[in-house]
């Protein structure tokens, strides 16, 4: 305090930067806020939309949800593949959950034992975060609303209700329309449709086999969504069902097929193996593919244990296998029809005839027949079905021409039916001799006979025999199958839309006679009556070896089942008027007359029956006999009402 | 009370007149904050006083008893208190290194026993202000602009920053340097000294930041530079803060209706990121309010540093302010994706005892400043104790 002056000086100077400095701190953060004022307006007004975009995809998630798939129907309607409503089980991995605690305490609800419950930890482990993995199917209602009612206490589990393919026919379409099974890791393809995040819910199916896998997307349908609030562990949080997606229902596919002939078909074959097909001989629909034994569908959907599925796989008749398509047998006697037109179409006269005396010598070896037919003309020919016949008539005119006939009738070829597994066989000639046996390139004399009867590199499926009859039967156009009648309503191409038969018509017309006599007189004329009045059947048998007879062996009777011979049928109906052809293979089924023929006219009773043309034509009254009109004198007149047709007098 | 009767000697310690002068402004927007934060914590919590409203509150209204108390403290009183609150940090920084508990991979804590733990760091905080004020208040203008006395400030401010980077809380160690350099420029550092320290920090930051730092040090600042490269990893946070702000909009989503913050997209919401929290629910009007406020506070408090007659209470207040708006500028620029994420609280909005107690205990101190206002205190060359 002595120098005040000093003091105050000091004071003074230090305030005046203190109080510069001040303002000059107030004015930063002043700047500061204002800053920062900025940046909010910057986010808040400017990019608003922006954000409030980027927060509403935080807020919502959609939650897909599996469109209903689409049905199968048969050519009237009746359903073939459908779905039902089914109670399951989903239980997804979060950051907070763990799997094992949660599926012991669905143990408590559910049926799960120690070695379920392990697989199904490693399959959620698999599965991506938040994705469910199926735990249970087709809970009852009261093991549903147990866990739904607990769903709060156990993270990650949801009881839902979806749906689940059903197949009501069983066995009898299994073949053709397939069945649907889980989606595999191998089906998830890097772009397409099979992209799609639908595929990993665990409710969608996808088509295995058949139909259902053949139009998959078809019937797959577009997925909804539900739109969900989740916050941000993904948890549901409340559902929003005014921003829902419906989903729209796959189309539905109405085959050609016909139920009831489907059914009856596999009927008839009991224990045995074999197939039938039949087609509509005006339209080409395929209107019955059966392939025994088989196998219930349905069962593949819920997926099959290791040991059922051995045991399917493993049984000798193979019910897993179609063999309308994918097995091809030789034809044997079936093919003589296609010999015969041959030799018309080459210019031999059908009053030919040739000796059948039960054995033939020729190139070195003899050729047998069933028994000796006595002098045999072409019609006699194919009625007795006599090998030694066709041996001759073969080798004069050799293998391209009988090749290239039973091409005209679809031997050899495949169809566009839709769904895949067909197998071509082989209608073998020289180019093929030389195309495939680069040793011995040369079609040898030898081997023509053999072909004659089917028989030899002869390889045909049971619809291409049935296209053969059909084509046969219709005589004017080369039919093509058409097994798919329509896909969402469009109805497909018809199978009469294919060209002219480029066969002679008369000469078509001399081989349909003989067929109509081995039904009548031949060799089948036992076994295929169809007891329908003057509805006949024409057809013709056909036993083809499955091995090679040894030395002295000439029937296949006592041999073990997977060496007996094959039995067909081929048969087209009413012969006066066909409308049905049809073709049955009994696998090792001996005589084609004894096993395929009585099968044939099981089948072609059921679809002659259902067709109300023919219904009418069988249930014609018995037209009235022409009461002659006596009139005696001193008679009484005639009754004024007289009784009714039938009424006993 | 007329202006003669505050004039008369003594009249002036009279503990009711001491009262009166506390800024009830001030205070009652102090009020206005926490209970903006309050209010935030009942919403984000789903309408529930619990876990965190009420608890905020509370804490509140006890340390808002506690400055009230700490303003009628005279300024003499923390005058005499300043180097000892400085060396009593001090020691318990040194403690903490020795013996500090590790949590969350920092060593910032120390353990009292039953009396709970508690970081020496937050004394560091005020008292660096306190120390450095002291210590300005003994030399001149002169040497307060360039001289080897200044040497003495540096040793004051460096030696805490150090130890609390060393923990790690790199957060905490910027925020002394500031408030240690901003008493240094506030007591009159020469521009040209300034001028080449910001030169200087311009050079030795970048290769600082590749060698120095801690590798989640680093990560922050490149995450903060690019959040959108990694918006579910280290970006995270300032993306959801983002789309927190800007869905806002004008005037928000609705009291209650953030879905950001409700559905737990929003990190930390409570705390650092209440201010992202009540920018969603409220939207510009509402964030541009509280910004407001906290202008307010930080212009109030420097009109009462501004006034006050001592060196020591000028620079006490003006430096307690200049912490209190760092961390309102730090928190709002981290929240709206400008700083990258350090883990400063918005104060007095943000839920947390520590940084409230810090604050209001500050707050004490510039209210003692603005109620001995014309104390003088007297003047004593900077002898450390």
């Amino acid at each position: 305090m002595s120098e005040p002056s000093i003091f105050f000086t000091e004071v003074n100077e230090k305030q005046g930067v203190f109080h510069r400095r001040t303002f000059l701190m107030g004015g930063l953060a002043g700047i500061g806020l204002a800053a920062l004022g900025g940046q909010l307006a910057h986010l808040q007004l400017v990019e608003a939309q922006r954000y409030q975009k980027l927060s509403a995809s935080n807020q919502f998630n959609y939650r897909l949800v599996p469109p209903p798939r689409g049905l199968i129907v048969d050519r009237t309607g009746v359903v073939l593949a459908t779905n039902r409503p089914n109670f399951r089980l989903l239980v997804a991995r979060e950051e907070d959950n763990d799997p094992a605690t949660i599926l012991k305490s669905l143990a408590n609800f559910v049926p799960l034992d120690d070695a379920r419950q392990a697989r199904l930890i490693r399959d959620i482990d698999r599965a991506p975060k938040r994705v469910p993995v199926s735990v249970m199917e087709d809970m009852t209602w009261e093991q549903f609303s147990a866990i739904n009612v607990r769903a709060p206490e156990l993270p990650g589990v949801t009881a839902d209700m979806g749906e689940v393919r059903v197949y009501p026919h069983g066995g009898a379409f299994a073949h053709v329309i397939g069945y649907v099974a889980k989606v595999n890791r191998e089906d998830m393809t890097p772009t397409g449709p099979n992209a799609e995040p639908i595929m990993l819910h665990p409710g969608f199916r996808i088509g295995r086999q058949g139909v259902e896998k053949a139009f998959d997307l078809d019937l797959r349908g577009r997925p909804g969504a539900q739109k969900v609030e989740v916050d941000a562990k993904g948890h549901e949080v409340r559902q929003d069902s005014g921003g829902d997606i419906a989903a729209v229902p796959g189309k539905q596919i109405q085959l050609s097929l016909d139920a009831d002939i489907q059914t009856r078909a596999l009927e008839v074959f009991g224990e045995e193996s074999g197939a039938a097909v039949m087609m509509d001989c005006r339209t080409g629909d395929v209107l019955c593919l059966v392939s025994a034994p088989s196998f219930d569908a349905n069962s593949f959907v819920r997926g099959l244990s290791g040991a059922e599925y051995r045991a399917l796989s493993d049984y000798e008749r193979k019910p897993l296998f179609n063999k309308a398509l994918t097995a091809t047998y030789p034809p044997g006697s079936t093919f003589k029809t296609m010999v015969a037109l041959a030799a018309l179409e080459a210019g031999v006269d059908p009053a030919q005839t040739c000796y059948c005396g039960g054995a033939w010598p020729y190139g070195g070896r003899i050729w047998h027949c069933d028994k000796s037919h006595g002098t045999v003309d072409m019609h006699q020919a194919i009625v007795t079905s006599c090998d030694i016949f066709f041996y001759q008539t073969a080798l004069k005119i050799g293998p391209d021409l009988i090749a290239a006939t039973a091409r005209k009738f679809g031997l050899g070829e495949t169809f566009d039916i839709g769904i895949s597994g067909q197998k071509p066989g082989l209608i073998p000639d020289r180019a093929y001799k030389r195309r495939a046996f680069k040793k011995d390139p040369a079609w040898h004399p030898g081997e023509t006979p053999s072909m004659g009867i089917g028989q030899g590199y002869v390889n045909v499926n049971a619809l291409q025999l049935c296209v053969m009859v059909a084509r046969l039967a219709n005589a004017e156009k080369a039919l093509r199958p058409r097994l798919v009648r329509s896909i969402g309503g469009v109805l497909q191409p018809a199978g009469d839309a294919a060209g002219d038969l480029p066969v002679n018509r008369e000469h078509l017309q001399f081989v349909r006679n003989a067929m109509a006599a081995v039904t009548s007189e031949g060799t089948a004329a036992a076994t295929a009556q169809l007891g329908l009045g003057d509805v006949k059947m024409a057809g013709k048998t056909g036993t083809a070896q499955a091995h090679t007879y040894r030395e002295g062996e000439r029937t296949s009777k006592s041999l073990a089942w997977d060496r007996k011979d094959h039995a067909w049928f081929v048969a087209f109906a009413p012969y006066d008027d066909p409308r049905y052809a049809l073709s049955v293979l009994v696998e090792h089924g001996g005589f084609g007359a004894a096993a395929a023929a009585p099968r044939a006219r099981e089948i072609m009773r059921v679809a002659l029956l259902k067709d109300p043309e023919i219904r009418a034509r069988i249930e014609k009254p018995t037209p009235m006999p022409d009461i002659p009109d006596v009139v005696t004198d001193g008679a009484a007149p005639p009754d004024p009402t007289p009784a009714p047709p039938g009424t006993p007098t | 009370m007329t202006v003669s009767a505050l004039t008369r000697p003594g009249e002036r310690d009279r503990l009711i007149v001491k009262f009166a002068e506390i800024d009830w402004l001030f205070c009652l927007v102090l009020c206005l904050i926490a209970g903006a934060g309050a209010l935030m914590m009942f919403s984000i919590a789903g309408s529930n006083w619990q876990p965190w409203a009420a608890s905020h509150l509370f804490k509140f209204g006890l340390f808002f008893v506690m400055m009230v108390v700490l303003a009628m403290i005279d300024l003499r009183v923390w005058f005499a208190l300043a180097y000892p609150i400085y060396w009593l940090g001090m020691i318990l920084l040194v403690a903490v290194a020795v013996v500090g508990d590790v949590r969350l991979g920092a060593q910032r804590w120390l353990s009292f026993g039953p009396l709970g733990s508690f970081q020496p760091s937050e004394i560091m905080k005020l008292g660096i202000v306190l120390a450095l004020a002291r210590f300005y208040h003994g030399i001149s203008a002169e040497d307060a602009k360039f001289s080897w006395w200044l040497l003495i400030p540096a040793v004051m401010i460096g030696a805490p920053v150090l130890l609390v980077a060393h923990q790690p809380d790199l957060g905490t160690a910027i925020l002394i340097a500031a408030t240690g350099l901003a008493v240094v420029v506030l007591a009159g550092l020469s521009w040209r000294v300034i001028a080449a320290g910001v030169l200087a920090a311009a050079v030795a930051i970048p290769p600082a930041v590749m060698f120095v730092l801690h590798d989640y040090q680093r990560k922050r600042i490149f995450t903060f530079l690019s959040p959108e490269n990694d918006p579910s990893g280290s970006g995270y946070h300032i993306l959801q803060s983002k789309i927190a702000l800007g869905s806002g909009g004008l005037l928000g989503k609705g009291y209650g209706l953030g879905s950001q913050s409700q559905l737990n997209f929003l990190p930390e919401k409570q705390t650092d990121f209440i201010f992202a929290t009540l920018a969603e629910e409220f939207g510009f009007i509402g964030c541009a309010s509280v910004l407001f406020l906290y202008g307010a506070l930080i212009f109030m408090a420097l009109r009462t540093a501004s006034v006050a007659h001592s060196h020591f209470g000028r620079l006490a207040a003006a430096g307690t302010t200049a912490t209190f708006a760092l961390y309102v500028l730090i928190n709002g620029a981290m929240v709206m994706g400008l700083a990258p994420v350090v883990g400063v609280p918005m104060p007095l909005l943000s839920y947390g005892g520590t940084v409230m107690m810090t604050v209001m205990i500050g707050w004490g101190l510039v209210q003692s400043v603005r109620v001995h206002r014309y104390s003088e205190v007297t003047s004593g060359k900077g002898a450390f104790l």
